[in-house]
């Protein structure tokens, strides 16, 4: 069990409840900003598998953008086109332009761990490493890095926990092992992990579908305070959440983008019937 | 009121066939201890802290004929040598088996099937191959002793021995650390190239660590298997008891006794067995019995390390 939730300070606790419990209007913050990322008609098969088809779409700066859509539509897929993880899947083609910074991520002379240091993603099921709390962060700090003196090392880990807002519990058993935390903690541990290496865009892949509804609104909260420094994207099948915490959001269906704008639009007044229909719960 | 009977004897097939499996596991368990208790009883009273470090005398008085000291120290260093020659193969092996390897090429196919056929090589062949290569005139450096011509080698020594028995204990070794390195869950390694790590630092730094324990269990695994081998000793190590040299304890000598033949503890179980020529069987017995022992303790480090393991594993 979550212990967190057995010592929180009960105002606290009180105020997230309600905070959960009214966020039933979407965010309202303007979206008119650069586009970090461009995709133009991406198409993606796994083998013959065709998975996504002609996706179009840009991705504001330092905004929260979610991608909703029922299971298998391929707003995974999409996820991990950004970071290019889908390289490491046999058989996986793909067509089509992204373009990161105005830089195509799949052009001549690009390092692909470069662009994953600055795409940095976070997963649905925790995976801290079986090391240390510290060594976690720093693995990958030290990777890109190279020799980081002990102090600055210390100082980059000590901003990663607290940006991801885990500091305070940890940082008297920094040596535990990270495998020692619980799920809420480790998903932060990871979201830290992330921060560590410095991105301009986080991307996290259904980060509470395994965690309590306390861990989850702690989760959404470090998001929204994030999304001011870095770009957040989001999927989620979770569509409570996507309107308590986004700025924009992509509706996947079998592997199109079907409607794509403010999330208070999507969600209110949607354009297209398919949309309104999942948005109201009628399917997925 | 239908038949609600529920009274009735068990079905004789089903009796007979847990009868039978009992029978059966208890037959093997009985084998197994009979076989301990023979050692033990015939050898027990040879054991004692002479036998065990003093160096065998050729002699046909059994009190005279010394201990097992160089055939203990002999079976440590032909140990120690032949994990040198197979742990980094092994391992460098096994990472390339499970990381990097595509499944259904050609190639994959060729070393897949090459590591089943030396699995399955008897070890006297390994020790007759052995012995046909490395009397060339090219491994004269390797083996010393016998009558050196200066177009053959004597192709038996400490060194021979480990480098064939290495060969011999490698495919064991590859399977069990492949299987340490598969079972490292997916989700590690693609944590550590989200964040931009390589492949090979991923490997380095996350898989390798994690699959420790596993690599582990299969280099003791591996050194249980060359502590217990005997037809690659007999036949690349020499059939002499004691080492080359009087002072092997002697670090100026160890080339030479590296150089040189030598005895382990199954080579001397056999000379002086009925069939060989010391035909000292209390002996005999007292180092099987030690033998027995010790691979005995390489299996259940190799058994512990695996567990401890996977509790870290799991906490």
């Amino acid at each position: 069990m979550n212990e967190t939730f057995i010592t929180a300070d009960p105002n606290e606790t009180f105020s997230m409840l309600e905070g959960m419990l009214n966020a039933s209007a979407p965010r309202v913050r303007s979206t008119d900003v650069a586009p970090v990322f461009q995709i133009r008609g991406l198409d993606a098969s796994y083998g013959s598998k065709k998975v996504l088809h002609d996706v179009s779409f840009d991705v504001p700066e330092k905004r929260i953008t979610a991608f909703i859509g029922p299971s298998g539509c391929g707003k995974s897929t999409v996820l991990r086109c950004f970071n290019r993880m889908n390289d490491e899947i046999s058989g996986f083609r793909s067509d089509g332009t992204i373009q990161l910074a105005d830089q195509d991520i799949r052009g001549k002379g690009v390092n692909v761990t470069a662009l994953r240091r600055v795409v940095g993603m976070v997963f649905q099921q925790p995976n801290p490493f079986p090391m240390s709390i510290y060594d976690n962060i720093s693995l990958a700090v030290r990777e890109h890095g190279g020799h980081v003196p002990r102090a600055k090392l210390d100082a980059i880990v000590e901003k990663a926990l607290r940006q991801a807002s885990l500091w305070d519990e940890v940082r008297d058993n920094l040596k535990d092992s990270a495998l020692s935390l619980s799920g809420g903690q480790q998903q932060r541990l990871c979201i830290a992990r992330a921060l560590a290496v410095n991105p301009s865009v986080i991307m996290l892949d259904e980060p509470c579908a395994s965690l309590d509804p306390i861990s989850t609104a702690r989760i959404e909260e470090l998001l929204l305070e994030l999304s001011t420094d870095y770009t957040i994207i989001i999927v989620t099948h979770n569509m409570a959440q996507a309107k308590r915490i986004s700025d924009r959001v992509a509706f996947f269906l079998m592997g199109r983008l079907v409607e794509m704008g403010d999330a208070l639009q999507v969600f209110e007044a949607p354009k297209r019937t398919e949309t309104s229909e999942y948005v109201r719960g009628a399917f997925g | 009121m239908s038949d609600m009977s529920i009274k009735g004897r068990p079905h004789p097939a089903s009796v007979i066939g847990t009868g039978f499996t009992w029978v059966s596991a208890a037959a093997v368990a009985a084998v197994c201890f009979f076989i301990i208790g023979y050692l033990i009883y015939q050898g027990w009273g040879a054991i004692n802290w002479t036998f065990l470090t003093t160096d065998p005398q050729a002699s046909l008085m059994a009190e005279q004929a010394g201990g097992i000291r160089v055939p203990i120290v002999g079976t440590a260093v032909l140990v120690l040598g032949s994990i040198l020659v197979a742990l980094p193969l092994a391992i460098g092996a096994a990472i390339y088996l499970s990381e990097y390897m595509a499944d259904d090429s050609w190639f994959t196919r060729s070393v897949r099937l090459g590591l089943e056929v030396l699995a399955s090589v008897p070890s006297v062949v390994f020790g007759v191959f052995g012995l046909s290569v490395f009397t060339l005139a090219i491994f004269q450096d390797l083996s010393s002793g016998g009558a050196q011509g200066a177009d053959t080698a004597f192709g038996r020594s400490f060194i021979v021995a480990s480098i064939v028995m290495g060969i011999h204990i490698l495919p064991f070794i590859i399977k069990v650390a492949e299987e340490a390195i598969r079972s490292v869950p997916a989700s590690l390694r693609q944590g550590a190239l989200a964040l931009g790590m390589t492949k090979w630092r991923t490997i380095r730094r996350v898989v390798l660590p994690s699959a420790a324990p596993g690599i582990v269990t299969a280099a003791v695994l591996g050194m249980g298997l060359a502590a217990g081998d005997t037809a690659i000793v007999w036949l690349t190590l020499g059939g002499s008891i004691n080492m080359a040299v009087d002072n092997w304890w002697n670090p100026s000598q160890w080339v030479e006794v590296l150089r040189g033949t030598g005895s382990t503890l199954t080579t001397y179980v056999y000379f002086n067995s009925p069939a060989g020529e010391g035909n000292a069987p209390g002996m005999a017995f007292g180092a099987a019995l030690v033998l027995i022992l010790l691979v005995l303790v390489f299996n259940v480090v190799a058994v512990y390390v695996g567990r401890r393991a996977a509790k870290a594993g799991k906490r």
